[in-house]
Order: C-alpha cells, then sequence, then structure tokens
C-alpha cells in the first residue's frame, strides 16, 4: 500500500483509496459534463460530518502546536518513559524516550500534514498544469508527457520514492533537507496521477460548446485553459488530491519504518510508530495511538474523497 | 493491437531502465564517494572504472543493460571488495513471490465470495457491514496491521512465529505458518478492494439480459450466481489483481522488513541502510521491470479474453 | 597506514553507545553470573539454534573479514586462535603448544600441536600458520586485509623454524603480542586452501574449529556440523564438541529474538540491549530460560569528539558536554537501570580500570557556567552536530544527549546515518561528535592502535578524534614495553585518568552481554584454555560453542 494514487480511470486500486475500478472509456465517460448535476445531490451524513470535524481537529492542531498548552515534545521525563495513557498529567502517556506522546502526536501532525499537503500540492499544480497542456493541446506533447506519466507510473509508487529519497537524502544530511527531498519525492510521485486526471478531464471538457465558443472568438489559449477549462478541471483534481493526502500520510509512516522518513527528533506520525515498534511488547500504545490517527484520518479523507467524487459518479446512479 | 502495446512496452522499458542506469549520476557530488566513501583513491578509481563513470551517458547505459540483461547485478561494495548482488537476489526473490502469491491467494478466497453474496444481497444488513468493513479495511495501512498483528497474535497470543523464513520445499506448513502474518497484512487492503470491485461489477451483470433470461429458465440462483454471473466479473476481478501486483510489491517491502522475511523488500531495506547504491539499483530494476511486465501481460490478456467485457461497459 | 587500512573490523563496530555494566558490582573476574546452577554432567548430541543479533554479510575469510560479535561468535565454531584468554585475562596457548617471548620481548616462538588437522584433511603446519600471519599483516598477496596491517605493523617478519615452529621477530618490543594472536577472537587459522581461494575465502570456510560448515544463507541461518575430529577435549579428557549440529540464525529486531526463543523456535540468544536482558534476568530468575552474562571485559559507550576542529578543539566545550549527560536519567529510560556509569575506556576486570577517574560527571550548573565561559573566551554560541548510526537504540541516545545538551544552552544537531557511512566519515573527520562504542577489555595493548597521535609521524589515522597527545603516547609505548604486572596497571591507570582529565571522549556506560539459553541447554560459559574456568569476556568475544549441551 501506501502507493500514490494511480489513476482514477485505469487502476485506481491502492487500498487505502476507495476508487472503484473503471476503465478508460467508462472513466471518460463519467468525466462528461453533465454527468455531476445528475448527483450533485451527494449529502454528506452524519458519516461525512465525522469525517470533517474528525480532520478540522488534525489540521487545527497541527496549526495550533505552538500555542496549545503541551509539554515540550523534546523533553524527557524518566517516571513516564513507556507508561500508558491515563498516566497523571500526561493524557496520551509517555513515549520510549519519556516524552509526552500527546505534545508528539500534536507536534507530529504539523510534520505529517505539512508533508502530505505540500507534495500533493506539487502533484496537483504540477501534474495538473501537464495534464492541463496534455489534454488541451493534444498530439505531440499529449503523447510525450504521456509517455512520461507512463514511465513514472510504472514505478510501484513507494518504491520511487525511496530511491530518490535514498539518493538524495541518506547519509548525512540535516532534517530540513530530509523533509524537502521526502516532500520532492512523494511529490514527484503524485505528479502523473494527478497529471492523468487532469488530462482526461481537461480532453473531456475542451469539446464542450464553451469551450469551442471561446476558441472560435479568437480567445488566446493560455485564456481559455485558466478560465474555461481549469476551473471545470479542479473539482475532479481535488477529490483525487484527498486521497492522494491520505496515501502520502501511509507513505510517510512506510518510509519512516524503512529509516527514511521525517528525520528525528522531530515528530511525523510515521516516525514516532517507526520509534515506538521497538516497544512494541512493552508499550504497545507508542505505536497504536499515532496507528489510530493515521487510520482515522485515511478513512475521513477517504470517505470526503468519495462523496466529492460521487458528484462525479455516473455509474453509481446508473446502477 | 498487440503490436502496439509492444511498442509501448519497449518504450516505458526503456525509459525505465534509463532512469534506473542512470540513478548512481544523479548521486549528489562524486558519486563514487557515495559507493564507495570508505575506499582510498586507488580503490576508488579501481571502482569508477568498473562502473565506467566517466563514460558517456549511452555507453553507462548499454553497459548497464547489458549486463544487467546477462544476470550481472553489479556489486555490494565495502572494504572487503565486492560482492555480487546476484547471490543475494537469487534467494530473496523467490521470498517476496511467494508471499506476493500467498497474498493474493488469500486476498481472492476471502474478497470472492464476500463479493458474490453482497452483490446478490446487495441492500441487505450483511451487504451494508461488509460494506462498512470493507471501507475501514482499505484506511489500515499494511505497516500498521503487520505491527499489531506481530503484537497480538504473535506476541500476546503467541499462536504465529513472528519471524523468520522456511522454504516450501522444506517444510510446507511451516512455510505456512510463517508467512501467515506477512501474507494476511497484505491481504487485507486487497479484500476490501477486490470486494468492494467485485460487488459493484455484479451488481451491473446481474442487470443483464441474459441473466434475466437464464433465471426465467429457471436455472437456480446459485447456478445463475456462480456460474453465470460470476464468469465474467471474475476477468474483471483478475485483471485488476494483476495490476495490484504493484500495490503488493510496495506493501511486501515494508511487510518483510516488519516480519523479517529475507526477500526483496528485505534487500532493498539493507541496500538503503547501508547506502549501496549499486544494489539499489539494480533492486528497482527488477521490480520496475516485473511490474512493467506483468501490467502488460495483464492488458493483453484482457484483450485477448474478453473483448466483450471491454464493449459491453462502455 | 592508509585510511583505508582502517576499517573497522578490529572491534570498532561504531555502534555507539548501547553499552553496558553489571548491576552487582563486578570487579575481577568473579562478575559472571550464571543461573544454570546445577548443571550436570555434559552429555553428547543435540542440537542448538542459536539467534544473532546481526548477520556478516561479507563472510568469513577472516584477514579480510570485518566481525561483530555475532561474526566472532560463527567463526569461534569453524575457526580456532593460536591463543585464549583465561579467567584472568591472561592469554594462554591454545592452538599453539606454547607461545614464548625472548627476554626483551622481541621476538615470539610459537610452538604448534602436533597432528592436528584442518576440516578438508590438510594439516596444521608452521608453514600454514607462517602464511596466516603474513596474510593478516598484508603480506601474503592473495588476501587484502584491511585493519589487520595496521594491527600488526609491529611485526618485523615471521620465520618458519621447523615444521612445528614459527618465530615472530618485532620491530619493537612486544610485550602483548600473545593477546594480538587472539585479536578477540577474530584471529583465526585458516586452511591454505581457504588463504589462496581467489572466489570464494568468505564462504567456502575451513578452520581446525569443533564445527564444520554445512550450508551458509545469508539473512537465513549458518549451520555447522560437529567435527569428529576435534583436537580438543574438555578439562574432564570428553571429546569436544558435545553437539551434533549447531545453527545461527541472525534476527536482528532484539524483541523479535527474545519471542523466538521463548516460543522455542531458536533456543539460544545473545543481546546487548538493556531492556531486553532486564527481560531475560525476570525470565531466568522464573526459571523459564537459562541465562548467562557477564560484566567484565566489556567495551565502553560513548560520544567520540572531533578535538582537531572548533567547538571540540576547546576543553571547555568538552567538558561542558560532559556534564550535561545525566547519566542516571539515560540509564533510568534507556538503560532500564541496569547500567554502570563509565569514567574511562577500560571496563571492569581490564588492566587500568578504576572506579573514579576523575571524569566530569553530571553538573548542569557547571555545565551552563563552562557553557558561558566557552562562549565569551570564543564569542561563538556553543553548538555542534551528533552523528550516530540509525538504529533504534543509538538514534534514542542521540535524541537524549541532544535534550540534556540543550538544557545548559547547547545546541545539538541530529544527524543519523548508517553504519559505514558512519565510519566513512569517523575516519575522514568529518563529525564534530559521534556515537561510538569500542575498546573491549583484554590486554590495554590492543587500544593502542586507536590512541596514539593522530600527528605523529606517521600520522594514526585511526585516532578518529584526532587529539594529539604526548602524554598519552608515551603511556602507550611504555605500556607496550613494560612487562611488570603493577607497572604495566600504574601505566594504564594514568592514561586512564589522563582520558578523564582532557575530556577526548564523553564516557557513558560499559556494554553488558547476556545469552540466554532454553533450560535444557547448558554449558554457555565453557572452559578456560587451560582449567575449567572461562574467561568472562562475554561482551567482547561470544563464548565457545563447543562447550555448549543439550540435555537428551
Amino acid at each position: 500500500m501506501a502507493e500514490p494514487e494511480r489513476d482514477v480511470a485505469a487502476e485506481p486500486l491502492e487500498p487505502v483509496t476507495t476508487l472503484e475500478p473503471v476503465d478508460l472509456d467508462a472513466a471518460t465517460e463519467i468525466l462528461k459534463p453533465g454527468a455531476y448535476e445528475r448527483s450533485a445531490q451527494a449529502r454528506l451524513g452524519i458519516g461525512g460530518r465525522l469525517a470533517i470535524v474528525w480532520l478540522v481537529l488534525v489540521v487545527a492542531a497541527a496549526l495550533l502546536a505552538p500555542v496549545l498548552p503541551l509539554d515540550d515534545p523534546n523533553r524527557s521525563i524518566a517516571e513516564i518513559a513507556r507508561q500508558g495513557p491515563g498516566t497523571a498529567g500526561h493524557v496520551l502517556g509517555g513515549d520510549g524516550l519519556g516524552r509526552d506522546l500527546l505534545s508528539r502526536m500534536v507536534w507530529g501532525a504539523r510534520a505529517t500534514l505539512v508533508l502530505a499537503v505540500s507534495s500533493v500540492g506539487i502533484g496537483m499544480v504540477v501534474g495538473g498544469a501537464l495534464g492541463l497542456m496534455a489534454g488541451y493541446f493534444k498530439g505531440r506533447a499529449d503523447t510525450l508527457l504521456t509517455g512520461l506519466f507512463d514511465v513514472l507510473l510504472s514505478f510501484p509508487g513507494i518504491i520511487l520514492a525511496l530511491t530518490l529519497v535514498t539518493v538524495f537524502a541518506s547519509g548525512a544530511v540535516s532534517g530540513g533537507r530530509r523533509m524537502v527531498v521526502l516532500i520532492l519525492a512523494l511529490g514527484v510521485v503524485s505528479v502523473p496521477v494527478l497529471a492523468r486526471i487532469s488530462r482526461a478531464s481537461t480532453l473531456s471538457w475542451t469539446q464542450r460548446e464553451f469551450v469551442m465558443a471561446a476558441k472560435a472568438y479568437g480567445a488566446r489559449n493560455r485564456s481559455i485553459m485558466v478560465r474555461e477549462v481549469l476551473p471545470n478541471v479542479l473539482p475532479a483534481m481535488f477529490s483525487i488530491g484527498l486521497l492522494g493526502v491520505a496515501v502520502v500520510i501511509v507513505a510517510e509512516g512506510a518510509l519512516s519504518i524503512l529509516g527514511i522518513g521525517v528525520q528525528l527528533p522531530t515528530p511525523s506520525w510515521g516516525n514516532i510508530i517507526a520509534e515506538g515498534r521497538t516497544d512494541l511488547r512493552n508499550a504497545p500504545h507508542i505505536v497504536f495511538v499515532p496507528t489510530i490517527a493515521i487510520f482515522l484520518t485515511v478513512l475521513a479523507l477517504n470517505y470526503l474523497g468519495d462523496i466529492v467524487r460521487a458528484r462525479f459518479d455516473v455509474r453509481e446512479s446508473a446502477l | 493491437m498487440i503490436l502496439r502495446r509492444l511498442a509501448h512496452l519497449i518504450a516505458v522499458l526503456f525509459f525505465v531502465t534509463l532512469f534506473v542506469a542512470m540513478l548512481t549520476n544523479l548521486l549528489p557530488g562524486d558519486p563514487v564517494n557515495s559507493i564507495a566513501g570508505f575506499a582510498p583513491e586507488e580503490q576508488k578509481e579501481a571502482v569508477r572504472a568498473d562502473l565506467g563513470l566517466d563514460d558517456p551517458v549511452y555507453v553507462q547505459y548499454g553497459r548497464w543493460v547489458t549486463n544487467f540483461a546477462t544476470g550481472d547485478l553489479g556489486n555490494y561494495y565495502s572494504v572487503t571488495g565486492g560482492r555480487p548482488v546476484m547471490d543475494r537476489v537469487r534467494d530473496s526473490l523467490p521470498v517476496s513471490l511467494q508471499l506476493i502469491v500467498e497474498a493474493q491467494v488469500l486476498a481472492l478466497v476471502f474478497a470472492i465470495p464476500l463479493g458474490v453474496v453482497t452483490a446478490y444481497r446487495a441492500g441487505s444488513r450483511f451487504d451494508k457491514w461488509a460494506n462498512a468493513g470493507a471501507f475501514g479495511g482499505l484506511a489500515v495501512p499494511n505497516f500498521a496491521l503487520a505491527l499489531v498483528l506481530a503484537y497480538y497474535v504473535g506476541v500476546v497470543l503467541g499462536w504465529l512465529p513472528v519471524s523468520g523464513y522456511v522454504a516450501p520445499s522444506e517444510d510446507l506448513g511451516e512455510h505456512l505458518r510463517r508467512m501467515a502474518l506477512p501474507a494476511i497484512s497484505l491481504a487485507v487492503g486487497q479484500i476490501a478492494a477486490y470486494m468492494r470491485l467485485l460487488r459493484s461489477d455484479m451488481i451491473a451483470t446481474l442487470q443483464e439480459d441474459y441473466i434475466t433470461m437464464a433465471k426465467s429458465k429457471g436455472i437456480s440462483p446459485a447456478r445463475v450466481l456462480w456460474r453465470h454471473a460470476l464468469r465474467p466479473s471474475s476477468l474483471t476481478l483478475l485483471t485488476v489483481a494483476g495490476l495490484n501486483v504493484g500495490v503488493l510489491i510496495g506493501g511486501a517491502v515494508i511487510v518483510e522488513v516488519i516480519f523479517s522475511l529475507p526477500g526483496m523488500g528485505t534487500l532493498l531495506f539493507e541496500a538503503i541502510q547501508a547506502r549501496q547504491f549499486v544494489a539499489l539499483q539494480s533492486l528497482v530494476a527488477i521490480i520496475a521491470i516485473g511490474y512493467v511486465l506483468i501490467n502488460f501481460l495483464v492488458d493483453v490478456l484482457y484483450g485477448v479474453l474478453d473483448p466483450r467485457i471491454r464493449h459491453g461497459r462502455a | 597506514m592508509r585510511p583505508t587500512a582502517l576499517l573497522l573490523a578490529l572491534g570498532l563496530v561504531a555502534a555507539a553507545c548501547s553499552g553496558g555494566g553489571d548491576d552487582d558490582g563486578g570487579g575481577g573476574a568473579a562478575g559472571d553470573e550464571d543461573t544454570d546452577a546445577e548443571e550436570g554432567t555434559p552429555t553428547p548430541g543435540g542440537r542448538v539454534v542459536y539467534g544473532l543479533e546481526a548477520e556478516t554479510i561479507d563472510g568469513w575469510c577472516l584477514p579480510e573479514a570485518q566481525l561483530a560479535i555475532g561474526g566472532i561468535q560463527v567463526a569461534s565454531a569453524i575457526y580456532d586462535t593460536l591463543t585464549r584468554p583465561n579467567a584472568e585475562g591472561e592469554y594462554e596457548p591454545w592452538l599453539a603448544e606454547s607461545v614464548e617471548p625472548n627476554d626483551d620481548f622481541t621476538q615470539w616462538t610459537i610452538t604448534i600441536r602436533e597432528g592436528i588437522t584442518f576440516h578438508d584433511g590438510s594439516e596444521l603446519t608452521a608453514e600454514v600458520v607462517k602464511n596466516n600471519l603474513d596474510a593478516y599483516r598484508g603480506q601474503y598477496p592473495p588476501r587484502q586485509p584491511q585493519l589487520f596491517i595496521f594491527t600488526f605493523f609491529n611485526i618485523e617478519s615471521v620465520e618458519v623454524v621447523d615444521p612445528l615452529t614459527v618465530q615472530v621477530n618485532t620491530v619493537e618490543p612486544w610485550v602483548a603480542f600473545d593477546a594480538y594472536l587472539y585479536g578477540d577472537g577474530r584471529v583465526g587459522m585458516m586452511a591454505q586452501a581457504q588463504l589462496d581461494d581467489a572466489e570464494n575465502c568468505a564462504t567456502n570456510l575451513i578452520g581446525t574449529g569443533p564445527f564444520v560448515l554445512e550450508n551458509w544463507t545469508p539473512n537465513q541461518s549458518f549451520v555447522a556440523s560437529k567435527n569428529p575430529n576435534y583436537w580438543a577435549t574438555d578439562a574432564e579428557g570428553n571429546q569436544l564438541p558435545y553437539l551434533d549440529e549447531i545453527e545461527y540464525r541472525p534476527i536482528v529486531e532484539v524483541a523479535q529474538r527474545q519471542n523466538a526463543l521463548v516460543s522455542g523456535e531458536i533456543n539460544a540468544m545473545h543481546t546487548s540491549d538493556p531492556e531486553t536482558i532486564a527481560e531475560l534476568r525476570d525470565r531466568a530468575e522464573a526459571g523459564e530460560i537459562g541465562a548467562y552474562e557477564t560484566t567484565d571485559f566489556g567495551e565502553v559507550g560513548y560520544v567520540m569528539l572531533n578535538v582537531s576542529q572548533p567547538p571540540f578543539d576547546n576543553i571547555l566545550a568538552r567538558q561542558a558536554v560532559a556534564h550535561s549527560y545525566d547519566f542516571e536519567e539515560f540509564n533510568a529510560i534507556l538503560g532500564a537501570g541496569i547500567l554502570t556509569q563509565a569514567t574511562g575506556p577500560f571496563a571492569p576486570g581490564s588492566v587500568g580500570h578504576l572506579e573514579d577517574t576523575g571524569f566530569p560527571t553530571y553538573d548542569p550548573e557547571e555545565a551552563e557556567r563552562l557553557v558561558q565561559e566557552y562562549e565569551a573566551e570564543t564569542g561563538r554560541p556553543l553548538s555542534f552536530t551528533y552523528t550516530t548510526t540509525d538504529a533504534q537504540a543509538t538514534v534514542e541516545q542521540g535524541q537524549f544527549l541532544q535534550q540534556k545538551a540543550a538544557e545548559v544552552g547547547i545546541e545539538v544537531d541530529l544527524v543519523t546515518v548508517d553504519q559505514s557511512t558512519q565510519i566513512d566519515l569517523a575516519i575522514n573527520g568529518e563529525f564534530e561528535a559521534i556515537g561510538w562504542r569500542n575498546h573491549p577489555g583484554g590486554d590495554p595493548d590492543r587500544q593502542f592502535v586507536w590512541w596514539e597521535s593522530a600527528g605523529g609521524d606517521p600520522p594514526n589515522p585511526i585516532n578518529f578524534g584526532r587529539f594529539d597527545d604526548q602524554e598519552i603516547d608515551q603511556l602507550l609505548n611504555q605500556g607496550r614495553v613494560t612487562a611488570d604486572e603493577a607497572e604495566r596497571e600504574q601505566i594504564y591507570e594514568d592514561l586512564n585518568r589522563r582520558f578523564a582529565e582532557q575530556v577526548y571522549n564523553v564516557w557513558i556506560s560499559y556494554s553488558i552481554w547476556i545469552v540466554a539459553t532454553a533450560p535444557d541447554v547448558h554449558g554457555v560459559p565453557g572452559e578456560g584454555p587451560t582449567g575449567p574456568e572461562p574467561f568472562p569476556g562475554l561482551s567482547t568475544v561470544g563464548h565457545q560453542p563447543e562447550y555448549m549441551w543439550v540435555e537428551q
């Protein structure tokens, strides 16, 4: 797992995502305008609200970490080392080094989210732009770019990410550099995924009358792409982006276990799990707390991603 | 059609190998310092010459591909000289393949009945629970599941060993006991994915005319379900299972490390830790090429076996 | 003496300070603790599956190998060394009949036991011993040793006197040469065929030892079966080894190793992880397992400082770090409370060991004052980069050091690297402070190579901390040529105090090792070369597998 989302169309099969497999023809069908008016009434429901509440909580924790009344995430207190949740004054107990686990979780949310949002952000911007160009200009540009996406997609995502991180940020590098490389590597992995979404969506939108009309009036390509096509492509990108964030959160955990995640002592959810592994016997809570946090976050993102995507999904309503 | 795919395959393979072969050139600074930093100058020069790091890119690429194709996967570099990567791969590749196949089989064994029953009873309480379960299953990272299983099943309950490997040829029962937890860790996400896929696919199939016909002919529901409805969907499922090997490969790397299975993932982990870039190159190449080939085969099979599915859907 | 030579094979597994000591005082050779009190009589037969902390991936072409303790453990099944330490840590002949120096210790005569054959049937002759020794010191061309060249640079020549006698001439007098012939279990004698094996020297192992290699699958298992023609017997005259077969399995994760032992997957294991040791002790007390642990002759875990550049070229900075380190808290959090604080490089039992060397102890106020003094003197804030391996335990230790330093106003950047990179950085001097573990007990002259001045002529490239200390040089040279026990003791105690005064390294704790077994497995301590009392230096060299036996 920990595979970045690949393609809404061809093989959306990563376990952490919820995309139903459809073949490419069906995918373009889905993306046809008009499809989403039909299912626009996709509703949030209780689950969706809970998901939003949880995500708001996580984001708030990440943003407010410096001002929250928390212990220093990097201060050991011998008494709480490996003590479980409920220890007086330390709601979630302490980690293997006697640091307050709640504080590390809150600060960890910060690193984890920065990583996930930034790398998916790169995927959205770069992948979105490339996909837009490929879908809009078609022809040779499309062939070239699609080929590039295919090559990038022919590496299982986690393998590509770990290769890039190992090459550029293993050995004696600072924590800051490691973080930048992680963001870029996971960004590279998400580019082709989002690019393919953007391309497929662009392809269908450029067939539409209002785009044709804009062309006929002599509007410049750039202005058509930005004004007419992009706003319509964004929702699909956004829904996949949500899933992408979930995938990157999981990927960071996997990379941490391989020893190339966020550099300690800066906590991330992944490296808290990786560090807690050795204490699994005596202090399983160190692994379980961040595991539950990742699970809930991924679940919430998947759920919301599903809802957002339901607006495009003809198949669901056609059934 | 197949020819076009073949051309595509060759192009992708070319770029994949090109990327991998050029990895050493991407290393920051003088690559020799990363590959054999421990070595004195003369040994570094030997390594440089051995790898041809000063040659033009196309020469480097040609050499790398030739070596790779002839089974020369380069060396692990250390002060005591090089040790062929191939020696390790020969032992490790089967372990990973076994793990992936076993996880896949496990996933299908659970996913197929679940998918069929939930499709048949779509909307029922069982369907809802199974769906919710699958949705949850998709959100469990496999490394987290591996750790939790290792703790509860391996440590607290002590039912299954949590480390080590035994070859199936040596002792099949013991092999399966040791592969159980790793395979389950990998399979849970797949079960959820396959079940959901099969369910929605079969719901669509069940509405097709020939099913209605079969039903009206008085064929028993079970027979209709398993014989007539599952068959077309099973092909989709197999396709997806094939494509999903990429996910399994990624997952296997982590799960092997957690359960100390001596497979490709463990080799990769060692190569990362010891910064054995030449080994890393070969390992990544094997994985990526394997993945590309599987995708290609699945694609071809999909087209060849049942074009009806393709057209029937659109 | 090129920097390459340096690689760490000898003892220098840069694992950083995950050391230990003992909680029951130790001292002398009496620190061992054996829960198999009533062992009974050894019975031949049976099989031991032994969980090792690491695989020796480069194999056992001994002159070229880099053996950590797991590798030594395996080597001791296949190979014999010419000498072996006794219960007091003195070196006695083992594969040799006798090892005798001349009066001024410039010539050593090694007489070999007669009639000993290697696993391939070839004979152990003076010629083979000479070739082995030449291979270690880089004078036997097919073999390319690295570190041993350096270790044995004091050998002038090796000559065959007669079929059973080898004579070694030294450059300088060499009192402790017999300790080097043991080399912490790394200097085994290989058969001529292995010495000359260009391709498979690392994997086709031919020794004279108690077990014969059957099959090695790296990272899975190393199986060796009983050598029926083994030359040695136990103190009672019974044929060794007792076991029919021994299998070594690397299980890197210590928790998994313990699980495997408890679940019966393996029936012996070793570890130096303090928490696991504490758990194993409890299990041993409850009678679930057997456990043998020793406290003597251990390695020391420490923070090595690079004194050739700021900030640690300034003694104020070195003292400040030493005073900032809260050993008690470290012990409570990461040492399971069982470690003993190290105040010098020599563990209990070793010549030169001192309870108190005057090494700076935890004193945050003093540390803060020193930081301020340093800043006033240099006009720079005190900050440094700490490099450590990426193993879980060492990363935790690094984070702890970082915290404690921060509390007194020292900023520490943490860099984690894999072990080979770490060694690389140490050799090239590209570090400010680095986590390290080295200097196993035994004869203190064995440390000569690590401490001789970096700036000498020729410069010593494996004095990684790069200190230039005339006084230390003088003491090392004196120790090398001094035979008198009491005088030597004084010399190495002075050396110890000098280290404390100069704070070239921040000593943390002595490593502690335990061997745990299933209840029916016995004989871990083994025996000494000339009597039933074994050498207790488990930390350094493992133990002799030929004495292990299983109740039948």
